[in-house]
């Protein structure tokens, strides 16, 4: 529904930024000194690139932020599927629980996390992983509650089975609410990349932007807040580009944001 | 309705009763993980010996500051995009969902270079964080306000003011709390992430702090502590919400959220909305002298001397 002309606008105003962002350092409107110009990020950025820095670190950030993504894939999406779709008492008895876990902060267990886990890849991974999990279960089992009664009635007396009613019935059905979920994991996924780089480790963006400051890099730093930027951004293009392709049957709403929040229990 | 509660904190109570047993049956190493009860203890040590409140107001003080700021530029930048002039919203919209993208981590190391180590460079982070949510709920909540509505409070020869005021606020008042209570649980969390990463009080700080000096139990007493406060806080916001806007006919919320907090017959007052505003405005006063002893007395602090808030500084020795 979006006409040339908004489109037109939308690239407008981001180019009004990108000129503004240049423009204000460089006038002395504001300090160089903390907001270096566009150009000068952009600088930094080609160095990065030009020694290798750049692909090494978003190389590693990736990795992590993909594995603890895959984790919330295999290990939430089967949890959210037996406890939404087969055991509800069992879910009754483990939701108060699972709501405990999603409130525990992995970067204030990341201590504890290291006793077990030492201070290496693993616990990195598995501080991304534990946050990315909760949302994709919560919101697989609201997706499977809320599927459509009378579509799995209609299913039923077309005399369907079990399995061949969870495959073409339910899991189309709680589809839209599942990547709902998967988009929300992916963006805590890259927002804890970054602390848990942060607290300790030698490389990865986090780092570079911790190491940066250390040396009063300001360009640097910036350069790396905008990698992770595009990093987000472009994963959540990339999970919805699939979901997409997946869930042709679900109109695309233009107030995905409301969506995206609303639908998943655990922000409640 | 007893064996549904029994059945729905079952699998917390297996839990704690696992965590009690493991170590006292020497299945992990007490040493690494303390039984529960001792983490209970060590809780109530740190409520008693007055540590911890004062780590519970520096964090709520930022917290509502923070979110105070965020609901202040976030609801009228929202009026403005999306009702005032919804074509500069449109044009604004990607890029601002780009700068929502923005790490709030990533930006600390500059917030910190603009205003110091100070407050006010975590506020800004917390400010940040939730300025998002309000200010995209609140464009969209004044999009689709009931053209009904609108049109008969224009038949009516309503202004332009009055009809933002008394129609379209009002309208999309229960959205817009939405996004402040999402905003809010978000910036919790990072809240105290962020403490752990530079601060000298808050919960966040109290942890980190206990795991420097391998005060093993207080670790696990903060962390227990953060996890139930900020879950109670969830709670409590989304009660609230129920309260609040129980005059909604369409609830914007599924059904699952009513189910679980069945709306009680509780409807907040004038009474009770004059408390819960000074409530706030002692948060904000009382904490704020607090958090500046707080900072005062960190900066003046010798490394290896003892101070009344912190047990033992970062560097200092044993406790």
């Amino acid at each position: 529904m979006k006409t040339d002309r908004s489109l037109l606008l939308q690239v407008l105003a981001a180019l009004v930024f990108l000129a503004l962002w240049e423009i204000l350092p460089r006038a002395g409107i504001v300090d160089p000194l903390f907001i270096p110009p566009f150009s000068g990020v952009a600088g930094a950025l080609r160095d990065l690139y030009a020694s290798g820095e750049l692909a090494t670190h978003t190389r590693i950030s990736l990795i992590r932020a993909g594995v603890g993504l895959l984790a919330a894939v295999l290990v939430g999406l089967p949890l959210g599927l037996l406890l939404g779709g087969w055991f509800p008492r069992l879910q009754t008895a483990t939701e108060p629980l699972m709501e405990l876990f999603a409130q525990a902060n992995p970067v204030i267990l990341a201590h504890i996390i290291i006793f077990f886990l030492g201070i290496g890849e693993v616990a990195k991974t598995f501080i991304i992983a534990w946050l990315c999990i909760w949302p994709v279960v919560f919101s697989t089992i609201t997706g499977i509650r809320t599927v459509d009664a009378s579509l799995l009635k209609a299913a039923r007396s077309l005399g369907l089975g079990r399995w061949s009613l969870f495959t073409s019935v339910v899991l189309p059905g709680a589809a839209p609410s599942i990547f709902t979920g998967l988009r929300l994991s992916a963006g805590y996924a890259f927002i804890m990349l970054v602390a848990s780089e942060m607290m300790g480790g030698s490389n990865g963006i986090g780092w570079l932007i911790v190491q940066s400051q250390e040396s009063y890099h300001v360009t640097r730093i910036f350069a790396g807040a905008t990698v992770i930027t595009l990093l987000a951004v472009l994963a959540d293009l990339l999970l919805k580009l699939i979901e997409r392709l997946l869930v042709v049957w679900e109109v695309e709403e233009n107030q995905d944001y409301l969506k995206l929040k609303k639908q998943v229990p655990e922000e409640r | 309705m007893l064996a549904y509660l029994l059945l729905r904190w079952s699998g917390v109570g297996v839990f704690v009763l696992l965590w009690e047993m493991a170590p006292r049956l020497g299945w992990i190493d007490p040493y690494f993980v303390p039984a529960f009860s001792d983490v209970v203890r060590e809780i109530v040590h740190l409520l008693l010996d007055d540590y911890l409140g004062i780590h519970i107001v520096v964090s709520v003080w930022r917290a509502v500051v923070g979110l105070s700021i965020a609901c202040l530029v976030g609801v009228p930048l929202g009026l403005a995009l999306g009702r005032l002039y919804p074509r500069l919203g449109d044009a604004l919209g990607p890029l601002l969902r780009v700068l929502s993208q923005v790490n709030p981590f990533s930006l600390l190391p500059v917030f910190v270079l603009f205003f110091g180590i100070g407050e006010v460079a975590k506020l800004s982070v917390v400010g940040w964080v939730s300025l998002w949510p309000v200010l995209f709920y609140t464009m969209t909540a004044t999009r689709n306000v009931d053209p009904v509505q609108e049109k008969s409070a224009a038949s009516m020869g309503i202004s332009l003011p009055e009809l933002l005021l008394k129609v379209i606020l009002p309208a999309a008042l229960p959205t817009i709390f939405v996004g402040i209570r999402i905003g809010a649980t978000i910036t919790f969390y990072i809240l105290v992430a962020s403490e752990m990463l530079g601060a000298s009080a808050g919960l966040g700080f109290l942890v980190h702090n206990a795991a420097m000096n391998y005060q093993i139990p207080r670790i696990y007493a903060g962390a227990t502590f953060i996890v139930i406060f900020g879950y109670l806080l969830n709670r409590f916001l989304i009660r609230l919400e129920g309260a609040l806007f129980a005059w909604r006919e369409d609830t914007a919320l599924p059904s699952a959220a009513s189910a679980l907090a069945p709306v009680s017959g509780w409807r907040p007052g004038r009474g009770t909305a004059w408390t819960g505003a000074a409530a706030l405005v002692a948060i904000v006063v009382f904490g704020g002298i607090e958090v500046r002893n707080v900072n005062r007395e960190a900066a003046s602090v010798a490394p290896g001397a003892h101070s009344r808030h912190f047990g033992t500084p970062v560097d200092g020795g044993g406790n």
